[in-house]
């Protein structure tokens, strides 16, 4: 997962940002492959990003079994033509992916070299802040910090689901 | 292992509704999201077929609310349960923080139940996950019918010990609400960061 490896959201938005302008797109999102968007670029207001996380993530899950049928690891790349907008879905370093959704089907070649520079420039990023991350948990283990699961998150978080569920 | 964003301070839980085909874990989730307050719930998404049997999942959002600083958030899942669509049933459990399995009462059914959890056991430990302490609640769904399998029955074929149990009619709401507390109760006790 993308998050665990210590990169910042903020961060991954900014290079989001720079392909959307690069190649013409109106919204770009990387998503974690358990289906959350993690970070979001260009127009989002037309969509509903927590859907199309969910269901980009099913969607890369199955084609990952379509291509073991045919003898391959994964498809690296996804592409869905529409009548006015299409998406180009691309895998970052088997724990992400990246959406990118454009109109003007002719942008495709821009596109996909836009989204190959992003998807190599993510990964990087991806690799550089997994040993930081590791490094940073370390000492704050040592500290004693950033831990959410204390007993008083806890004590509220069962009190809202009691709250929440209460039967009706 | 939910899904932590540090910076803007969210955690995304992920429950899976588990059983075989026809058990009623989509009108569980129809029910609890017709349940839930608007600001607690995102739209759902029910991908069925014309049969009415799911294609590849339903799914909502929801939003437990801010809990020492965290947005806190329940990311709620059904699975298919026709046998052949084995594929995208372990896809969608991926990843799950918690699951609540929907059996089906009707005494005929006892096998497919069984095939149900045996391959949910299959399916958690294909991702390296001890189901034996995964959070799992058993659902005995559909107590309204005439004939019906005897609680505990499930657990006595399978081995299994001390799984939290209920009893529901799904289409009418009963046991639903108390399903999901106890299963996402479970969720919670078991996070650890």
């Amino acid at each position: 997962m993308v998050v665990k490896r210590g990169v910042k959201k903020s961060e991954v938005a900014a290079v989001l940002e720079k392909l959307i302008e690069k190649s013409g797109s109106l919204t770009g999102l990387l998503i974690t492959k358990e289906g959350v968007s993690f970070a979001e670029a260009g127009d989002t207001s037309y969509l509903n990003t927590t859907a199309m996380a969910a269901l980009v993530a099913g969607m890369f899950s199955a084609t990952r079994e379509v291509a073991r049928l045919v003898g391959e690891d994964q498809f690296s790349i996804l592409l869905q033509q529409g009548e006015n907008r299409h998406i180009h879905i691309s895998l970052i370093q088997d724990s992400g992916m990246m959406v990118v959704i454009f109109e003007g089907y002719e942008r495709i070649g821009r596109v996909r070299h836009e989204a190959r520079k992003t998807g190599e420039e993510l990964s990087k990023m991806i690799t550089d802040k997994e040993e930081k991350r590791q490094e940073e948990s370390r000492e704050k283990k040592e500290k004693g910090e950033g831990i959410i699961a204390t007993s008083q998150f806890k004590e509220y978080a069962l009190n809202a689901i009691d709250r929440i569920f209460e039967t009706r | 292992m939910p899904h932590i964003n540090y910076e803007d301070k969210e955690l995304v839980f992920k429950i899976v509704y588990y059983g075989p085909g026809l058990s009623g874990k989509t009108t569980n989730l129809v029910y609890i999201h017709n349940a839930l307050d608007r600001d607690k719930r995102g739209d759902i998404i029910v991908l069925d077929t014309e049969e009415e049997r799911t294609l590849f999942f339903d799914f909502f959002p929801l939003h437990l609310g801010r809990i020492e600083g965290y947005q806190v958030k329940f990311n709620m899942f059904t699975v298919p349960g026709q046998v052949y669509y084995e594929a995208s049933r372990r896809l969608i459990l991926e990843g799950a923080d918690g699951v609540v399995f929907v059996a089906d009462s009707a005494l005929s059914r006892m096998e497919e139940n069984i095939e149900s959890f045996l391959m949910l056991q299959n399916n958690l430990e294909s991702f390296g996950v001890d189901w034996r302490v995964f959070p799992i609640t058993l659902q005995y769904n559909k107590r309204d019918l005439p004939l019906l399998i005897p609680l505990g029955s499930i657990e006595k074929r399978l081995g299994l010990n001390g799984m939290p149990v209920t009893e529901s009619v799904a289409t009418d709401g009963t046991g639903v609400m108390e399903t999901i507390r106890l299963a996402s109760r479970l969720v919670i006790e078991r996070f650890q960061i």
